[in-house]
């Protein structure tokens, strides 16, 4: 019934979802739903048959969902930052070594 | 992004409004002032500028210290040189959208297959920064 996703849609969802992580404010939601999303897909990683590829694809998607609306939600608050971050984590400059 | 999207939206309206000009009073050193619009230039990121900034994001992205320094040049290719596999490249994508504040369409995005042709892609979005 359920069709199984191609790679390319696979690959389109774990943009998102890494995308959507790394809206979060606060340091430590941004990073363990960027560690969850890696996890969960390499987990799936091996999935061969059709209907499991569907069905993982399916709850993904439905998690994605959850996923946004968090980090909206998250963007309504203003956090501190932690000293493990970086001030400026936009645009940094390339090292003075060169490359 | 802005600037593509932008010339996108006001491409119909000012030419209705151009039109609109026209036909009342035909001033048409009024229309061409009112459809001057002052866009900054095109980036004009240097390749070698680029490069650099290309393999840091490399270096810094999740998986990045995992990359073996000496195997990153321009012809090295993700998959077979850095041993980045599918997900890892995404990641790598979205980390280079986020430096340059581009976008790089997912098809797109699938044939990037070496730093050089993520660099000469780069070049050629006008909107890169």
């Amino acid at each position: 019934m359920a069709v199984a996703p191609t790679r390319l849609q696979v690959l389109a969802l774990y943009k998102q979802f890494i995308k959507n992580s790394k809206q979060f404010n606060n340091y430590n939601f941004r990073e363990y739903f960027l560690r969850r999303s890696r996890e969960s897909f390499r987990a799936n990683v091996a999935l061969q048959k059709p209907e499991e590829v569907a069905r993982a694809f399916a709850d993904a998607k439905e998690e994605l969902g959850v996923l946004k609306r968090q980090a909206i939600i998250s963007q309504m608050y203003t956090f501190d930052k932690l000293v493990v971050e970086p001030l400026d984590s936009q645009k940094h400059t390339p090292s003075p070594t060169g490359v | 992004m802005l600037r593509s999207a932008l010339a996108r939206c006001s491409a119909r309206p000012s030419a209705a409004a151009a039109r609109a000009l026209t036909a009342r009073r035909a001033p048409i050193s009024a229309v061409s002032a009112l459809s001057a619009r002052f866009y900054s230039p095109p980036s004009n990121l240097d390749k070698s500028a680029i490069t650099g900034r290309v393999i840091d994001v490399l270096k810094t992205f999740n998986k990045g210290s995992e990359v073996a320094a000496d195997k990153v040049s321009a012809a090295s290719s993700f998959q077979k040189d850095l041993g980045l596999d599918s997900l890892d490249i995404v990641e790598f994508i979205v980390a280079v959208e986020q430096e340059f504040s581009i976008e790089i369409p997912d098809k797109v995005a699938d044939d990037l297959k070496t730093i050089g042709q993520t660099v000469e892609y780069i070049k050629n979005e006008t909107d890169a920064s």
